[in-house]
């Protein structure tokens, strides 16, 4: 079942013409931690020594593809939550707690965004405490499985509900290939 | 949230207040009587910077939650941050849609900030609540032992005061505490007296005209909280009295 999955989801991938950075994405060691998903640095690759930011390597050849290119972030999550094994829905909304785009199956609670904002807002601040200084990912696990919540660049948060035994990193991954996507490009 | 406001006693709550002030607070409530042994001490920190007036770290004894609300884009996270004393914990982030065309920044969980007086031992807490509705269940969470609810409202922002008093009434009618009303953008104190009508406040809650970009006249917002507190402490001594005759 996962095989077939990370098919579709490279096929989709592929199919895109996948852009210097997304392409990067996909190649990131999946042991190494999380960067911040940030949608300007999905489109703006920083230049300097660090080599975790290395030029990446050319995109594979298109293959064909199973699904669309998704066009605006209500698709962007629809996709999401078929390609991940173990997704249930998605949302995403602005820093300041307004519902932007969701999933038909994420419960529609206007209060959600709001709180997923606070919640991101208040674990900005909590970075500090462990010495870091940017928030890469917020995990609320719970009994009923997982909340995971990501900022998208500066002024939005994607947030998602899965099953607990989710492939995290593999998650990760596509959240970050799609983070520009999703980011508020003004 | 353990808080002293049963121990503190009054002699020290009042020191606090005339320390704070500088001079009596109102002349509608003198705080320094002529016969007040500590009427000729020294102010806290003449210069406002009380981190230089003290090298040496306080001993904190009793600890007072301030909870700071009232609507969006009303002053409250100026109010904190024109007061505390250590870095406030802010969460404000870039403000989207219609809010954008009032203010740049809001904030979604909470400001925290503090506000000590070495010298009588006391430390308040400020924590701010964000102002839109869609926020109240952060209220919810920080309204938890409370000792004082610091309402702040902005006199030019009238769209918003209709709202914002049935907040305020809701609010005091849960918490049972006093509340100082802060009236931001505002120097007149009969104008601000009018707006907190127009909130419901009762006779007996404290009004403050205030700008808060001055940390000047946020600390007239302190005061009045510290007289609040005073007033409370006076009341359960009375009632305990009360009992034990």
């Amino acid at each position: 079942m996962k095989q077939g999955m990370r098919v579709v989801e490279t096929r989709a991938a592929a199919s895109r013409g996948l852009d210097h950075d997304s392409c990067h994405s996909m190649t990131t060691d999946p042991t190494s931690p999380a960067p911040t998903v940030d949608g300007r640095a999905w489109t703006t690759p920083p230049t300097g020594p660090d080599r975790s930011f290395a030029p990446p390597p050319p995109p594979p050849p298109p293959v064909g593809s199973q699904r669309p290119t998704p066009r605006n972030a209500t698709e962007v999550l629809d996709e999401m939550t078929e390609v991940i094994a173990g997704a249930h829905g998605a949302l995403l909304a602005s820093v300041d707690g307004f519902a932007l785009a969701q999933n038909e199956t994420m419960p529609n609670e206007a209060s959600h965004a709001a709180m997923l904002a606070a919640a991101v807002g208040l674990a900005h601040q909590l970075v500090g405490m462990g010495g870091g200084e940017q928030l890469r990912q917020l995990v609320v696990d719970h009994d009923g499985g997982l909340l995971l919540l990501w900022p998208i660049g500066e002024t939005r948060v994607l947030a998602m509900l899965t099953e607990s035994r989710v492939d995290q990193t593999r998650l990760r991954r596509f959240v970050r290939s799609r983070a520009s996507l999703l980011a508020d490009h003004r | 949230m353990s808080t002293g406001l049963a121990s503190a006693g009054e002699h020290g709550t009042q020191r606090l207040v005339e320390s704070e002030l500088g001079v009596a607070a109102s002349p509608m409530r003198p705080l320094v009587e002529p016969s007040d042994p500590h009427a000729d001490a020294p102010s806290v920190h003449p210069d406002g910077n009380p981190r230089e007036a003290h090298a040496v770290a306080p001993r904190i004894n009793h600890t007072f939650k301030i909870l700071v609300t009232g609507p969006f884009a009303a002053g409250k996270t100026s109010l904190i941050q024109s007061v505390s004393q250590t870095d406030v914990v802010s969460t404000d982030v870039v403000t989207s849609g219609d809010e954008s065309d009032v203010k740049a920044h809001t904030t979604v969980a909470m400001d925290f900030g503090t506000h000590q007086l070495p010298e009588e031992g006391i430390s308040l807490l400020l924590f701010g609540t964000p102002g839109q509705p869609r926020f109240r269940f952060m209220t919810n969470i920080l309204k938890g032992d409370v000792d004082v609810v610091a309402f702040v409202v902005d006199a030019h922002a009238r769209q918003t005061h209709a709202a914002a008093g049935v907040e305020l009434r809701s609010l005091l009618s849960d918490l049972r505490v006093p509340a100082v009303i802060a009236v931001n953008r505002c120097d007149d104190q009969e104008a601000a007296e009018r707006v907190a009508r127009s909130l419901g406040a009762l006779a007996g809650e404290p009004v403050v005209p205030c700008q808060l970009i001055s940390p000047a006249s946020g600390r007239n917002v302190i005061v009045e909280i510290l007289l609040a507190l005073l007033d409370t402490l006076e009341a359960a001594e009375s009632t305990c009295g009360t009992d034990a005759s």
